[in-house]
């Protein structure tokens, strides 16, 4: 035992500093009313998560428009995903090539991402409006909620949908192709042998895929700091910049912050539960 | 029997295939277009922005207000230049290098370390140690990130490079542990017993011959740490105060901050300074960072 711990400390070590005891004292915290310079501060119990829940209108929405944010993501991001995965491994030339390409993006930090479409959406597209070829594109992108709301799902879905395509293309690969080609001799047509076939082989790959894109996008972050920063108003702040805002930004209120980062966490953790439960269900019924 | 299964499967689609041959191939070829098309489209969609940073990042101001689509008259690298000095590049690039080497040496090292025992020990406090370890990919970085910084300041690692690095270490080991551990599964336990016999010391038995074998699975290590430091911008932003210690992220960040909108074509400069390093090793490295994406989210 002496031995485990030997090979385990220094990792263990680390661990338990930057990650355990922040999470503990972010629980602790978050029922205190600390505000992060003040070294005196009080137990309050419940009251963050009560005023929280209750009162602070701008957390809520942050939350409506997080969970909103993270619907259309996890279907679009997979569906995109699935959609390219399927189209390149169909295809017998530039399967490498297109690969390479969609994939490039995700290489790109968020924040880089978000400012270099800033760019686009400010200043290209009113400009290739003008030309008249896309008038429609002539949109208040970052000044509009609608529009800003589009505008983040856009940069979102440009970093990550190639993300979740090389995963699915590694499991499209790992269907036997013994199985396809039993298929295609009993006359199964193409549509038919991804339905009864290729699916179910990869839905393995599609709970990671709905897994992934449900984590990412609750925490969703640098994208929206980058492209509205929350705005126009609020209207597109999102749970995670708002917990920043509290602690570091606007009021310094750590313990309230904590208090809120916790439900963050106490809601993905739940909804992580429910959606590995239905996915594992489902798996075993196929 | 067949013959009735698959008529029932195939209603429509084996009548014409077989009596109108034409027709079938011209529906074939018809799905090979839309592929084609959407495929394409997509790989515009991706490659637009950052062509349009590219061109116009070599374009003086002029140039952007008038004509943003077209290509510079001259190509000039004076934006590059302004972007140098703007962000302090080679310093903020030179923290980030600490950063990442810092982060790397022990997520690599201690992670392989953990995996290692913690593969090979069947024991409730190993079974207990590893499950602690892979609870925390559940827990949101916005969970933590503000007494991380009251943490921060009492171990004295907050405002630093090292100190950043540091506590990249805390946060990226655990996925390490993870990968590790699956891969020593598949090292052949009779090696640790020959050595152990030949009186070899477990730790120099780990040091010469598991941390050369598992040598695939480092790789898949380095480049997903790698990839996660050098794009990560919210634990740079909390914990560095000091411009001196900017990472490129950070340094980024800022001309937004001092900067109107009006002065793109320095800022298009700095963003692709930002992204080129992480561009340029992907086309290099394409195989292992495909690879080692797939293994980290596959196996994570």
């Amino acid at each position: 035992m002496r031995n485990v711990l030997f090979f385990v400390v220094p990792a263990l070590l680390f661990y338990v500093i930057f990650v355990l005891i922040p999470a503990a004292g972010g629980v602790w915290y978050g029922m205190t009313n600390w505000n992060g310079l003040n070294p005196n501060y009080r137990f309050v119990g419940l009251s963050n998560y009560v005023e929280a829940l209750t009162e602070d209108r701008v957390f809520l929405d942050s939350v409506l428009f997080t969970l909103k944010y993270v619907f259309f993501m996890v279907v679009l991001q997979n569906a995109l995903a699935l959609l390219l995965a399927v189209l390149i491994e169909g295809r017998n030339r530039g399967k490498v090539l297109f690969r390479t390409t969609l994939f490039m993006p995700n290489m790109i930090s968020m924040v880089i991402g978000g400012f270099v479409w800033l760019f686009i959406f400010t200043q290209v597209l009113p400009e290739i409006a003008q030309t008249g070829i896309f008038p429609f594109l002539d949109q208040s992108w970052i000044g509009d909620p609608v529009w800003s709301f589009y505008a983040i799902l856009i940069v979102s879905l440009w970093v990550g949908v190639g993300y979740l395509m090389v995963i699915y293309i590694a499991a499209l690969q790992g269907v036997p192709t013994q199985l396809k080609e039993a298929a295609e001799i009993d006359g199964a047509s193409r549509m038919r042998l991804f339905t009864s076939i290729v699916l179910p082989m990869i839905l393995p790959a599609v709970t990671i895929g709905m897994f992934l894109a449900l984590n990412m996008a609750f925490k969703v972050f640098e994208v929206v700091y980058a492209l509205t920063g929350g705005g126009p108003g609020r209207a597109t702040q999102v749970i995670a910049l708002n917990i920043f805002e509290e602690a570091f930004n606007m009021s310094n209120r750590y313990g309230y912050a904590s208090a809120k980062a916790t439900l963050l966490f106490l809601l993905v953790f739940i909804i992580t539960l429910i959606q590995l439960r239905i996915m594992k269900k489902r798996e075993v019924e196929l | 029997m067949m013959e009735r299964d698959q008529s029932f499967a195939q209603p429509f689609v084996r009548p014409s295939a077989a009596v109108v041959s034409g027709y079938s191939v011209s529906f074939y070829s018809l799905f090979e277009g839309i592929s084609y098309f959407i495929l394409l489209a997509a790989t515009l969609m991706a490659l637009f922005p950052i062509g349009m940073a590219i061109v116009n990042s070599l374009k003086t101001d002029g140039e952007i207000m008038n004509n943003i689509l077209a290509f510079p008259a001259v190509i000039r690298f004076s934006n590059y230049k302004q972007a140098f000095e703007l962000t302090h590049f080679l310093r903020s690039m030179m923290n980030t290098v600490v950063v990442i080497s810092t982060g790397l040496a022990g997520i690599v090292f201690f992670g392989a370390m953990s995996g290692y025992k913690l593969s090979r020990t069947r024991s409730r406090l190993s079974g207990f140690l590893f499950g602690m370890f892979i609870m925390s990919m559940l827990i949101p970085f916005h969970s933590i990130m503000i007494t991380l910084t009251r943490v921060a300041r009492i171990v004295h690692v907050q405002g630093t490079s090292v100190g950043l690095g540091l506590i990249y270490i805390g946060l990226g080991v655990p996925m390490a542990i993870f990968l590790y551990h699956g891969f020593i599964k598949s090292v052949p336990r009779e090696l640790d017993e020959a050595a152990l016999i030949d009186g070899c010391g477990e730790f120099r038995f780990f040091l010469t011959i598991v941390f050369p074998l598992v040598a695939p699975i480092t790789v898949t290590v380095i480049i997903l740490n790698t990839l996660w430091m050098w794009n990560d911008f919210l634990l740079p932003l909390i914990m560095i105060t000091d411009s001196d210690n900017y990472t490129v992220m950070l340094s980024t960040n800022i001309l937004f901050g001092q900067y109107s909108n009006n002065d793109w074509s320095a800022i298009l400069a700095t963003l692709v300074l930002a992204m080129l390093p992480m561009v340029s090793l992907y086309l290099f490295l394409q195989k292992y960072i495909m690879k080692g994406i797939t293994e980290g989210a596959l196996k994570g």
